[in-house]
């Protein structure tokens, strides 16, 4: 599969990654590389795929379900642990315009 | 030229359960910022989700009450983008295996508008922008959501309000969601696009987001539709766009064009295994089904014989449905039972949400106890009414305020007592009555309501009276 620079510039959009112009040339046939080898998978499963079938298709019932029952949530002070919380809120640069 | 409007809705409705879609927080509405939290609705690395079973079971009842068929074998997708709304990058949602598909809403001139499909999901967090910062509170985080996606058959303003209001009174009688649109427990996105008439193919359309009000929802749609006129007519062309309503403005705005459309790469939620749900256990949600509102409102009209005016300002309130239903099972007349609560108990109920509560004192029981008083002729409605009203401010039964003496006292012989004097008091009215003045009877009715306080209904004095006159 051939992956042009384009497709890098979207991905990098779409994952909040910034890369360099060299980056990007440089990742094109890299990432054509990667997609190849995980592509070798499908040639392995042409032939018996009932087994592999079994595996994807692996389900769970009515009584596997969790039940609606209240449990108690962190307090504020250990879920915003991480950040400096304003008023209890996690703050970051504004979003909108 | 004349213009169709086309319109589909998406409606999202947050499930009243007591925790979250995947895990035990409760789904209170408010709370302190970041209370409602755990690792598992916040996206820590590590934490799995746990599908709640009464997030299914309230789908499957919304499907049902939309005459849906439900698909038993489904899974949940990952619909990934980028904003702090969202902890985890992604909302699980589902893609192309929702739980319910292929059903419809009817309004009242018989139009069905078809719902394409309901699928499950988890709310976002809510986001507050003050000064440069936007300020996160995930409590919503994790919140179940239906979303209820309609076929492009709404073709009015006033269509799209009939079905918003049609689908809050299914989801509310079949007690899924309490569909606050001011709280935003219910809120539509408005798909819209125009169309010559005798065209065959539909025009580009925009969508407005977030639309959390149905008179809105109504202005966002006439304004859009003007809109898309004009540009058409004075020779431009409709861009695919993302759209905002401006309350205040009353106008649309573009928040995002189809060249930066999101690019979501649903792909099937590896980290929840797709779900079989018994076909048992579809029947057994069918079967515990309430009536729904439109065969309610039918059955009020063409058998209970309510007349439709009435009808329809009872069969919105399931709770008010309940107590009625329950009197006439006491024994309580249709016709007294109905006008006593729309004429009396809705006064004390001024809001949609009273009427919707309920919260009166006044229980069936002795709602049926005043009603057969007034059915059998033992107190007239003036006084069934006043009764009623002091038992809804009061909360104390009919014997409060009526003996069983008042009642019993009443007996026909004292009845045509107080007729006698009655005549006797007013020669002149009976005299009116003589010369053929019908109205003048009334006189005498007054004296026997003012005698009797009340306590007879007027048919029987009626018939002693003119038995006496003549």
């Amino acid at each position: 599969m051939s992956v042009d620079q384009k497709t890098i510039k979207t991905l990098a959009r779409l994952s909040r990654l910034e890369f360099s112009d060299e980056e990007i040339e440089k990742f094109a046939p890299e990432f054509e590389e990667i997609i190849d080898f995980a592509n070798r998978i499908n040639e392995q499963v042409s032939g018996d795929t009932e087994s592999i079938r079994e595996v994807v298709t692996r389900t769970v019932g009515w009584e596997d379900l969790r039940e609606d029952e209240v449990k108690e949530s962190l307090p504020n002070e250990k879920i915003t642990s991480n950040v400096q919380a304003e008023n209890g809120y996690f703050p970051v640069r504004r979003v909108v315009k | 030229m004349k213009y169709r409007l086309v319109s589909g809705l998406e409606t999202h409705v947050e499930l009243a359960t007591a925790t979250k879609i995947f895990c035990g927080c409760t789904t209170a509405f408010g709370g302190a910022p970041n209370t409602h939290c755990c690792p598992v609705c916040t996206g820590q690395p590590g934490t799995l989700p746990v599908l709640n079973k009464k997030v299914v079971e309230y789908a499957i009842r919304a499907g049902l009450a939309t005459h849906c068929t439900i698909n038993t074998t489904t899974h949940l997708d990952r619909k990934n983008y980028c904003y702090p709304d969202l902890p985890k990058a992604y909302q699980i949602s589902q893609f192309d295996k929702p739980l319910c598909e292929h059903g419809y809403v009817e309004l009242e001139s018989g139009k069905r508008i078809g719902i394409t499909r309901i699928h499950i999901e988890e709310d976002a967090g809510k986001l507050v922008h003050e000064s440069g910062y936007t300020y996160i509170d995930y409590n919503r985080g994790g919140v179940p959501l239906i979303e209820i996606v309609s076929e492009p058959d709404i073709s009015s303003p006033e269509e799209a309000k009939e079905y918003v209001e049609k689908l809050q009174l299914i989801m509310r009688y079949i007690g899924v969601s309490d569909c606050k649109m001011q709280e935003g427990s219910m809120r539509c996105d408005v798909n819209i696009s125009v169309m010559p008439d005798g065209a065959t193919e539909f025009g580009t359309r925009t969508e407005i987001k977030n639309m959390n009000s149905i008179s809105y929802i109504e202005k966002a749609m006439g304004y859009e539709y003007r809109r898309q006129i004009e540009v058409i007519e004075s020779g431009g062309k409709i861009v695919q766009a993302t759209l905002r309503y401006d309350e205040h403005s009353g106008e649309t705005s573009v928040m995002r064009t189809k060249e930066d459309a999101q690019d979501y790469r649903y792909f099937p939620e590896p980290d929840i295994l797709t779900v079989v749900i018994p076909e048992e256990k579809v029947d057994e949600i069918r079967a515990s089904l309430p009536e729904l509102p439109t065969d309610k409102l039918h059955r009020y009209i063409c058998e209970l014989k309510i007349n439709p005016a009435t009808a329809k300002l009872l069969y919105k309130y399931k709770r008010v449905c309940d107590f009625a239903e329950k009197a006439f099972a006491l024994g309580a007349g249709v016709k007294n039972t109905v006008n006593l609560i729309v004429g009396t108990l809705y006064s004390k109920l001024e809001t949609e949400e009273d009427k919707e509560k309920f919260l009166l004192p006044v229980t069936a029981e002795e709602m049926a106890k005043l009603v057969k008083l007034a059915d059998e002729g033992k107190i007239n409605i003036t006084l069934a009414q006043k009764t009623l009203a002091k038992m809804a401010e009061e909360g104390k039964p009919v014997s409060e305020y009526i003996r069983p003496a008042d009642i019993a006292g009443m007996d026909d012989g004292e009845l045509e007592i107080i007729c006698r004097q009655a005549v006797e008091a007013n020669p002149a009215a009976v005299a009116d009555f003589k010369a053929g003045k019908d109205k003048a009877i009334f006189a005498l009715y007054g004296f026997v309501k003012k005698a009797t306080q009340g306590k007879a209904d007027i048919k029987k004095p009626d018939a002693i009276i003119k038995k006496l006159i003549k």
